[in-house]
């Protein structure tokens, strides 16, 4: 691990040797626990310390909080509730989200104790997604190696480590999952009683030999769920990351075959751009895709928990 | 090992701290006032509607009773107007009538007045006839009077009742 994320990656470092592999990893995952942001000492054997996806889960939640909390209080001080600007976007979402994803799957008795959860997992994971479509700290490194000229070890220096999508890191992507796991248990015990709840896992009724086999398989589903959101979530995002930045590579690759740069920026006019520009078209929808798929079968997880049909 | 694959448990509770923090603030903060207000201004939305959809009916309900009242006043004054045409026909036939039975007995009543005056008078020439067949007669008993004398005296009396 150390090897991909100690050495400086820019490809124009080291012109005689590009290796777009390492380069693509290094720019879709996490900035590594032995160069963190902010360093945090162990607790119980886990290191806390502050890494580019943390920073990133960070800046989206405050940046979600901040956009949310302002406008509605502003939109609630009205004596007439008239939707203003960003407020319109943002209660067309809510009522998306209430009346298409929570109420159709955990009925109407349960909407308004499922829907904040289900809303915050859409516009969190959506935030969280799209940030890493824009090329922010791309931006920042372009600054700080022609302009600014930070220390190696400064904090900007340190921040354009590792890839922006935190939700392209299974690990953030299993946090959330959790989430959902336990969401679903607290939902049918709400609903159904703690009894009743894992009673429900199981259809009732059955020959005594068939639970043998059928409750395993229950419990393996339950803990699928979540591994399967883990791993959708992640490697959509990761792979379209990768996608983008292998085509933007061949810019590279060609001008080292070259050993010409003009060949290289040729390749990248008549090809790479315009395919990484498509595939930037296509990750657009795949980050809302993606957003909508987890929370709407979080929503689907919490109804199936409240409603067992058995 | 890849960092594709890294395990960090560190950003796992990262991740369930942020967005646990992040649902409890919004929850808070705006999806519950939100929420609240969305569904508020929905339930009123309805209660206007189902408001104004009562305002049509009632209104329609009282056009239809108020075209019924219209329409019964109209049958009710031709009726009255009929009732009155013919008792105002029936009030003239019984006046005519009337008029035409007081007219025949004040008819009667003068005839019958006529009959009684002339029976009346009748009596009375007949009564004066006698007083003076009476008074000629003791006239002529009085003195005595030849036949010629009778004759002319009898002539001078019927000459006299000439004269009545």
């Amino acid at each position: 691990m150390v090897d991909y994320v100690s050495q400086d990656h820019a490809p124009a470092a080291h012109p005689e040797s590009f290796d777009a592999g390492k380069v693509i990893i290094e720019h879709v995952s996490n900035s590594g626990l032995d160069h963190p942001l902010i360093h945090f000492p162990l607790v119980f054997g886990i290191d806390l310390s502050v890494t580019k996806h943390v920073m990133m889960l960070w800046i989206v939640a405050l940046v979600i909080l901040v956009v949310t909390i302002v406008s509605v209080r502003r939109y609630l001080r009205q004596d007439r509730l008239v939707p203003t600007g960003f407020m319109n976007a943002l209660e067309a979402v809510v009522l998306f989200v209430r009346d298409s994803m929570v109420e159709p799957n955990v009925g109407r008795k349960w909407t308004s104790v499922w829907t904040p959860l289900v809303l915050t997992f859409f516009l969190f994971i959506l935030c969280a997604n799209a940030i890493g479509l824009i090329p922010i700290f791309e931006v920042a490194g372009l600054l700080d190696r022609f302009v600014l000229h930070t220390d190696h070890e400064s904090f900007l220096n340190r921040a354009l480590h590792g890839g922006a999508t935190a939700t392209a890191n299974f690990n953030v992507t299993a946090g959330l999952a959790i989430i959902t796991f336990f969401a679903v248990i607290l939902a049918g015990t709400k609903a159904n009683g703690f009894i009743q709840h894992w009673k429900n896992l199981v259809p009732s009724g059955l020959a005594w030999p068939i639970y043998i086999l059928l409750i395993p398989i229950e419990l393996m589903g339950m803990l699928v769920r979540p591994f399967a959101l883990t791993m959708r979530l992640a490697a959509n995002m990761t792979g379209g990351h990768i996608a983008i930045l292998a085509i933007l590579s061949f810019v590279f690759l060609f001008a080292e075959m070259a050993g010409q740069s003009f060949v290289g920026i040729g390749v990248g006019l008549a090809f790479s751009v315009p395919i990484a520009v498509a595939i930037t078209a296509l990750e657009m929808i795949v980050v809302l895709v993606q957003a909508y798929v987890f929370a709407l079968l979080s929503a689907v997880f919490i109804g199936m928990a409240i409603h067992a049909h058995h | 090992m890849n960092p594709l694959v890294q395990p960090d448990p560190g950003l796992f509770i990262w991740t369930i701290v942020t967005f646990l923090t992040l649902l409890a603030l919004l929850t808070k903060f705006a999806w519950k006032p939100l929420l609240a207000a969305l569904q508020e201004r929905q339930d009123r939305i309805r209660a206007s509607l189902d408001d104004a959809k009562r305002a049509t009916e009632e209104m329609e309900r009282l056009r239809r009773e108020s075209a019924e009242i219209i329409r019964q006043a109209h049958v009710e004054a031709a009726a009255i107007v009929t009732s009155i045409r013919a008792d105002g026909e029936r009030l003239r036939e019984e006046m005519k009538g009337k008029a035409r039975a007081e007219a025949a007995a004040i008819v009667a009543a003068a005839e019958r007045q006529i009959q009684a005056e002339a029976l009346r008078a009748r009596h009375e020439v007949r009564r004066e006839a006698v007083e003076l067949s009476v008074a000629i007669a003791s006239k002529l008993l009085r003195r005595n009077i030849s036949v010629e004398d009778n004759r002319v005296m009898i002539d001078e009396m019927i000459g006299s009742l000439g004269r009545h």
